[in-house]
């Protein structure tokens, strides 16, 4: 509630120009800080200084800023999105931290995710995953009525949780090894739990792991550091949802 | 030189049209299909539904999206839900009462026949979406949920949790991701369109630029679909992402398209206030908090007091006052309206002043606090987040913030703009909303233009006009032109080293549009904002200041390359807002309204959809005319009393 | 065929879950061989006779091939894993906090206690298995007398402590890897994943606790021998 400009953070931002060039931490002194201030809002303030100063802004991904596009990411203190739970980024406020406070700031790190700049990285390896088989194969124009498939609440509300992926990669960012079981896992779920998604049930889990195998993400070591740094709060039960998909494909698959 | 324009509407009884249309239309044979390849800027609902159906006959696509993956696209944000008339819960609803409510909410601004084919192809919308997997919320039995939304009689809307737009979005991303796999689709992320590519009249192509290396791509085709959301964005602030932006179709403007009904906005009445100065974006809180808050300012002028302290005879339950039937229910329009009334009255509320309460206190009295929490808590969690305030024990404030935009590039029945192979689908178009968007409508219509309607009406361009006769590849001159005015621009912009930020400009063209452009409009303001637009547009291109180089990403090029069009569109909204004397929807002009203070609409000399028509640089542009009429909904006044 | 099911067997889950199925089994192994421990406690002629009547059958030599391979492959995958878990991560952060709701001492250092197990497996074989060859006859059958081996042997304080430390190097070991291990083979269910989970904990205190209470019985019951 308060408009009081009344904080001021000594940053440490992880700044580097190109893919192949060396970065490093870099120190910035902010004032002016509005505890109503989002996370980014307070980047942004950093920008117009740094802007003004003739300096090149700070690169950071970003765009609905209400928490549901997953283009936000940063690790911030250690910790993919920022120290609350189920929020991103985005949607974190300065109100949060205090005067005073030391904040450092890097991106996303994992092999599979190389770096743009600053603090973008390319995550495209999740629309590679999602491509080996993240979906029904349905043709537009092929559907029967919608409530020929009876799906009980029970069911759609989990497959719903599930899907309330976001794919901000938070999981792989978090976890010691990078892994991406907790993305996958959460499209696998989804459709494993769904009678839409029988059918290709088990070409689907192998297809998406081996593609997630294939882009150098880590193995998971069951920690569940995903899951409470999940910003929309995805289960690990998926993951064993997904193993467990993974088993069965493996001993009665054709292929 | 105002131009009569047709919207190439078929003859014939309106439930028949489409499916005649469709047997009318020609076919491409099968094995040609893969001859042709076509150009999808943006990946939204209706980009990624048109992208993957169109891969599934067998075109080449080439697939364009800003974000860093087509998944992101700010379709992912709409939460409340998607309408068709199933009829499920057997409450009345059939095809004609959808069309009949939509062209009627629409304040009888939009074409009858395309809001009909959109009625009836919501259905099949539902039936596409459940097939791929799509999580709809169900009934204990297995079968849909639906709920009523926006005021609707019946109960038509479905949805997943608060997060439908998400899901519809998810289910087309990965429909697309099916064609990708098979190789049909080529998806370049980090790309944003800069120039439109006509060859003999006819789009052939764009140019893009992209973010991450800076380098100007030439990419050629034999159409070019343009999926590109809206521009509420021209405010500075609105519910719209950071990256939505209107210069997609402002390029199509400028080479030729029509640009129609600008100045219809949408006003979203529950929004999480502005905070301060550093804002970048507005967060919208679901329409369906209206069922159970009530609305509410102290009577008394510039009241400090805390609300649970303002007893119930010192406040004005303005909207229950003024529209005893509908309460605070009424539509979005004359909510958001209301509410900038009694702020400009000096009764707003909140450290800044602008904000009305809505209130839970009686709910929370009647239903129970679990009850309250189980319906509401989500959106109550984020309102907390957001303000830092409880909302269980204390009023939200809340006030209305831009949302949607209804006008867009013209499109006549094909979904296709004034230049021949370029279409336009999804927000960025204008055709089905008319003046006034009701809740559930815009998934609605995004994936009904990508699922149902572009692969009939491409199909039936490409056999007519024949484009793979006449390859074009990137070589040709008007690439070379196209690509040279796209560097020229940016070299241009790059050159200024003024000494503002690129958001300080926008942020001043949005206090003008807001000021001027906003909420209510009058012939003076919008003489005065069309000279102040102008006059920060020069400024701009003398005294912008865009820091770094052309190479590799450079976010305040990218921004100012946005804005620097904002300025322009700024402009055209204010100029169709005010050759528009009549009050329409969500275009409410002062001088006209009844005596109640509602929107009255002139339907004698403004049934109509004014087509704006570039014609240079600093030239007024032409208003062309697209008369509409309804034969099947009659003309009447919208009354919420 | 063959390339395919190599290629099953290298997947990412299966590789966990073979870690998994080869940690339960060791598991299994674990509570044999403290039930046969605790015989101990019945005395040298019981302990004796069934240390004899294992070493003695043929199948021992089977036993403990498959024994030393499960060893074997746990240790070998789990290095392999570590590995390339490493790799996927080249650059390390600068800060790196655990939530407070994920990850445990226990997760975070499975590698290193799985060291520390090896390390203490190597000395326990070296110095029983293949220790002082002491023999006694029980009931007219001569034997090896790894009772007297044992109490001499934990006479020593130090010993003793060792011990007792690889032991509670096991339980926060086990206390990870046994829930680890079955949700690794996707058994999971709202409500027995809790019960796992319980057990997980219970089972790790009674093997450190059974384990250490041998130690300490030699030292404290038999320490004057």
């Amino acid at each position: 509630m308060s408009d009081k400009n009344n904080m001021t953070l000594n940053l440490k931002i992880w700044r580097q120009e190109g893919a192949n060039v060396k970065g490093s931490i870099v120190d910035y002194r902010l004032e002016g800080v509005s505890p109503d201030m989002s996370f980014l809002e307070m980047l942004d303030l950093l920008n117009e200084n740094l802007i003004n100063q003739g300096q090149d802004p700070v690169a950071f991904d970003h765009d609905c800023r209400e928490g549901i596009c997953g283009m936000c990411s940063l690790m911030i203190n250690g910790q993919a999105h920022g120290p609350e739970r189920e929020t991103t980024t985005c949607q974190l406020h300065m109100r949060k931290f205090k005067d005073g406070d030391t904040i450092v700031i890097e991106p996303w790190r994992a092999k599979a995710f190389p770096l743009h700049k600053d603090l973008m990285v390319d995550r495209s390896a999740f629309d590679d995953i999602m491509s080996a088989g993240g979906y029904v194969n349905v043709s537009t124009g092929n559907a029967q009525d919608a409530n020929s498939i009876l799906i009980g609440k029970d069911k759609a509300e989990l497959a719903m949780d599930a899907a309330s992926c976001i794919g901000c990669a938070a999981c792989v960012a978090s976890c010691k090894n990078a892994s991406a079981m907790l993305f996958v896992s959460a499209k696998v779920s989804q459709l494993a739990l769904l009678p839409q998604g029988q059918e290709e049930a088990s070409t689907r889990v192998q297809n998406m792991v081996s593609k997630m195998d294939d882009l150098g993400f880590g193995n998971c070591t069951n920690e569940a550091e995903c899951e409470a740094q999940c910003p929309k709060g995805i289960k690990i039960s998926n993951i064993s949802r997904m193993n467990r998909e993974y088993l069965k494909a493996s001993v009665t698959a054709h292929h | 030189m105002s131009k009569k324009i047709d919207g190439n509407v078929p003859q014939g009884p309106i439930e028949e049209l489409w499916d005649k249309h469709r047997f009318k239309m020609k076919l491409v044979n099968p094995a040609n299909k893969r001859k042709f390849k076509i150009i999808i800027v943006g990946t939204g609902l209706a980009g990624a539904s048109a992208a993957s159906t169109l891969a599934e006959l067998g075109y080449e696509i080439d697939s364009f999206c800003i974000q860093d993956s087509p998944r992101r696209a700010h379709s992912i944000a709409a939460q409340g839900g998607i309408n068709a008339a199933k009829n499920y819960p057997n409450d009345g609803d059939s095809v004609w009462r959808l069309f009949y409510d939509t062209v009627k909410g629409g304040d009888y601004r939009a074409r009858e026949a395309n809001v009909y084919r959109l009625a009836q192809v919501a259905n099949n919308i539902i039936d596409q979406c459940a097939a791929q997997g799509v999580p709809f919320a169900r009934d204990y039995g297995g079968t849909l949920a639906n709920r009523s939304f926006g005021g609707a009689q019946v109960s038509r809307t479905f949805y997943a949790r608060g997060q439908t737009g998400q899901q519809l979005l998810l289910g087309a991303y990965s429909s697309m991701m099916k064609e990708v796999n098979k190789g049909k689709i080529k998806v370049h992320t980090r790309q944003e369109m800069v120039e439109l590519v006509l060859v003999d009249g006819k789009a052939r192509g764009i140019i893009t630029r992209n973010i991450i290396t800076g380098e100007f791509e030439k990419h050629s085709g034999d159409a070019v679909l343009l999926c590109t959301g809206g521009y509420g964005n021209v405010y500075f602030l609105s519910t719209n992402a950071m990256t939505s932006n209107s210069s997609a179709a402002w390029k199509a403007y400028k080479k030729g398209a029509y640009f129609a009904n600008p100045c219809y906005t949408q006003i979203h009445p529950t929004c999480i206030p502005v905070h301060g100065e550093n804002q970048s974006k507005l967060t919208l809180m679901s329409e369906s908090l209206r069922n159970d808050g009530r609305v509410w300012v102290p009577k008394a002028k510039a009241d400090e007091r805390k609300a649970a302290d303002i007893p119930d005879e010192e406040r004005d339950y303005y909207l229950e006052r003024k529209y005893p039937s509908f309460g605070n229910l009424v539509p979005r329009d004359v909510a958001s309206r209301n509410g900038k009334q009694a702020v400009d009255e000096g009764k707003g509320v909140g450290a800044t002043k602008v904000a009305v309460f809505l209130d839970f206190r009686d709910a929370i009295k009647r239903d129970g606090l679990d009850t309250i929490k189980e319906k509401y808590g989500n959106l109550f969690d984020m309102y907390n987040r957001i303000t830092d305030e409880d909302p269980y024990s204390v009023p939200m404030r809340i006030y209305p913030a831009v949302h949607y935009t209804m006008g867009g590039l013209w499109v006549d029945y094909h979904l296709q703009t004034s230049i021949p192979g370029c279409f336009c689908l999804g927000e960025a178009n204008f055709s089905d909303h008319g003046a006034n968007r009701l809740g559930a409508s815009a998934l609605m219509q995004g994936l009904a233009d990508g699922y149902f309607v572009i692969p009939y009406t491409l199909g039936n361009y490409l056999v007519t006009e024949k484009p793979d006769q006449n390859k074009i590849d990137t070589d040709h001159p008007e690439f070379e032109t196209s690509l040279k005015s796209a560097k020229d621009r940016f070299n241009k912009l790059l050159g200024i080293n003024g000494g503002r930020s690129v958001d300080s400009f926008h942020k001043e063209l949005g206090q003008y549009m807001w000021e001027y452009v906003g909420m209510a409009r009058n012939e003076a303001g919008l003489k005065t904002g069309i000279k102040k637009i102008a006059e920060l547009r020069a400024k701009f291109w003398k005294d912008v200041k865009v820091t770094g180089t052309n190479d590799g990403i450079n976010i305040e090029l990218e921004k100012a390359n946005r804005v620097a069009d904002f300025l322009e569109l700024g402009e055209l909204m204010a100029r169709d807002a005010l050759e528009r004397p009549e009050s329409c929807g969500g275009h409410f002009r002062e001088e006209s309204q009844t005596d109640e203070n509602e929107a009255l609409r002139q339907d004698d000399n403004f049934c109509h959809v004014a087509a704006w028509e570039y014609t240079g640089d600093n030239k007024e542009p032409n208003r062309n005319v697209e008369e509409l009429d309804f034969p099947n909904v009659p003309l009447t006044q919208r009354s919420y009393k | 065929m063959a390339s395919k099911l190599m290629k099953t067997l290298n997947s990412s889950i299966v590789k966990k879950q073979m870690m998994a199925v080869s940690g339960l089994m060791l598991c299994g192994f674990l509570v044999s061989h403290l039930i046969g421990n605790c015989l101990i406690y019945v005395g040298a002629e019981a302990f004796n006779t069934y240390a004899h009547t294992l070493i003695t059958n043929p199948l021992i030599y089977l036993a403990e091939a498959i024994l030393a391979s499960l060893f074997l492959f746990h240790i070998g995958m789990g290095i392999r894993l570590t590995v390339e878990n490493r790799k996927a991560r080249p650059d390390r952060y600068f800060v790196k906090q655990h939530s407070g709701a994920g990850a445990t001492f226990a997760s975070a250092t499975m590698p290193y206690t799985g060291l520390i197990i090896l390390a203490f497996l190597i000395y326990h074989l070296i110095n029983f298995k293949y220790g002082p060859y002491y023999t006694i006859s029980h009931g007219g059958v001569e034997m090896r007398d790894l009772y007297r081996l044992l109490i001499e042997y934990f006479s020593a304080p130090l010993n003793v402590f060792i011990y007792i430390a690889c032991m509670v190097a096991l339980g926060i070991h086990l206390s990870h890897g046994f829930w680890s291990a079955f949700q690794s083979l996707g058994v999971d269910h709202p409500k027995y994943t809790p019960c796992i989970k319980l057990i997980a904990k219970l089972y790790a205190v009674a093997m450190t606790v059974g384990y250490s209470a041998l130690p300490l019985y030699c030292y404290l019951a038999k320490g004057g021998y």
